[in-house]
């Protein structure tokens, strides 16, 4: 559960967020308000009424509060804090253009504090004696990813055609990216069944922040160990990162109150695909150290190629008009050794017109990576190595519920715009390497008069 | 759990030929019975994406985006 700690930081990353999304969403609320009307002087032109793949403009405005702590941050070699709150606000807006058009925007903001990205500078002046098991005050504490990710869909005059197509831009202080994709869905058997097919690509920028003691020109006095500090590293050539990923999927209607998909991705990734600022500590180098904190013999090495191969199915039961059943199911592999299996159950509970429960379930169980080592278990004359435990064999669980209040009459308004659901989401993750996490969600969705 | 996968292709196809029409669908028009994940689940999807070495075949990203796994 939260520490008085965690609750300050959480309420300070948040009153940041709130500072920068408000004037953001009344900005956007206008903005939406003035394509809807064009989109209406649009409508007046036409005589024949059809109707519309989406009726009114809406807006989704989405916030969440993640909180994590364990003991094997990647940052400091796989021993060390791994608390993290992160707190995110996001924005998505659909218009319709006209009646087969629609055009969306999600933006939105993840400004989080992380005790192990602080250790990429651990030695701060301002900080208490340098461990791995504290954070320091460092430049990396805290961070803001933004994104922006607009996209358009197009149906056909039958409603049997949908293409889209989407950009995707987002930065962080280490980390940029910009993707584009595009798809096509064809429904046929009286719409019974759907095919798509839908690509992606990535094109990422790493702007590697190496552990401060790898970097060029660092000395300290205090260094403590036999012999000299003088680790085999060399900066990363290559920081691009760069994916590919075609996704299939195939959805069947199997009788009046069940239907069911399958869908399976391919994933092809090369460039950087290590993370600059992870160390690892090798089992046959000597230990340095300054105070607590052990200095790095290297950051980790993964292979510049990863092909990944994600299938998945859902099947969805109408079990009576209280509740209904939702699972998944998902079976991935990869050439870096790993195969996961991941299923998760969901049962609607409708208690009235207005109000549904969701309690939730999922299970997770990877494979480790044919290149994880637990701290100082690695060799030196190894090409490759990492230390991060997310790419260690584990399981876990997570345990969710969910609330959400609707509004058919949208009686509640901002401007033109009605509150129509409000959905609010609590789930608790346990894994079995120790890491443990919560995450509160709030979504509402107003509708354009 | 492959027996699994096949049973699901197996049921999906031997009653592809079931026609559910229109005015038949008011189940499957529910909105809780829609085959892909909600909105409202898109930030735990997030954190899994970041905190797993498995990410896709679920509709959101599968691959590059982010500085995670």
């Amino acid at each position: 559960m939260p520490t008085v700690v965690n609750l300050v930081v959480g309420v300070d990353v948040i009153n940041k967020l709130i500072q920068q999304i408000v004037p953001l969403t009344k900005f956007l609320f206008s903005i939406v308000f003035l394509f809807s009307l064009i989109g209406l002087a649009q409508d007046d032109n036409t005589n024949n009424y059809k109707k519309r793949v989406l009726e009114t403009a809406e807006i989704d405005l989405l916030f969440s509060y993640y909180n994590q702590d364990g003991q094997n941050a990647a940052v400091s070699g796989g021993e060390g804090t791994e608390e993290l709150t992160d707190a995110t606000s996001s924005i998505v807006v659909k218009i319709p253009l006209n009646p087969n058009d629609i055009l969306t925007v999600d933006a939105g903001i993840s400004a989080y504090s992380s005790a192990s990205t602080s250790n990429v500078d651990p030695f701060d002046k301002n900080s208490i004696r340098a461990s791995p098991f504290s954070a320091s005050s460092g430049a990396s504490q805290s961070d803001a990813l933004v994104h922006f990710n607009p996209s358009y869909e197009h149906s056909s005059e039958d409603r049997n055609s949908v293409y889209s197509a989407q950009v995707y831009v987002s930065s962080e202080y280490d980390y940029f990216s910009i993707g584009f994709g595009g798809g096509y869905a064809r429904l046929f058997n009286e719409k019974n069944t759907e095919v798509a097919a839908s690509f992606q690509i990535f094109l990422d920028k790493w702007i590697p922040q190496y552990p401060v003691e790898l970097r060029d020109g660092f000395s300290d006095s205090r260094i403590m160990g036999i012999g000299t500090y003088n680790p085999a590293f060399e900066a990363f050539n290559d920081e691009t990162r760069n994916s590919y990923a075609l996704s299939l999927s195939f959805s069947q209607i199997l009788s009046k109150r069940m239907q069911g998909s399958i869908f399976m991705d391919v994933v092809s990734q090369s460039g950087l695909l290590s993370t600059p600022h992870q160390r690892v500590y090798f089992g046959d180098t000597n230990d340095f150290f300054i105070e607590d904190f052990q200095l790095a013999d290297n950051v980790e090495q993964l292979p510049g190629n990863r092909f990944k191969i994600p299938i998945g199915a859902r099947l969805n039961y109408y079990l009576s008009d209280l509740i209904v059943l939702r699972s998944y199911y998902r079976y991935y592999s990869d050439d870096w050794g790993i195969t996961a299996h991941t299923a998760s159950l969901e049962a609607p509970i409708k208690l009235s017109d207005k109000f549904t429960l969701y309690p939730n379930y999922r299970y997770y169980k990877q494979t480790a990576a044919d290149y994880f080592y637990a701290k100082e278990t690695a060799v030196s004359n190894q090409d490759f190595y990492t230390s991060d435990y997310d790419l260690s064999a584990y399981n876990s669980h997570q345990y969710g519920m969910g609330i959400r209040y609707k509004d058919i009459f949208t009686s509640a308004k901002v401007f033109t715009f009605g509150l129509k659901t409000i959905d609010l989401r609590f789930g608790k993750y346990d894994r079995s390497d120790g890491l443990n996490s919560y995450i509160f969600s709030l979504g509402t969705t107003f509708v354009g008069d | 759990m492959k027996k699994f996968v096949l049973l699901l292709v197996f049921t999906a196809l031997s009653s592809s030929c079931v026609v559910v029409k229109e005015y038949d669908k008011v189940y499957l028009n529910d909105e809780e019975m829609v085959l892909s994940a909600k909105g409202s689940e898109r930030f735990e999807t997030n954190f899994q994406i970041y905190r797993e070495a498995a990410a896709g075949a679920n509709g959101g990203k599968s691959g590059g985006g982010c500085g995670c796994n």
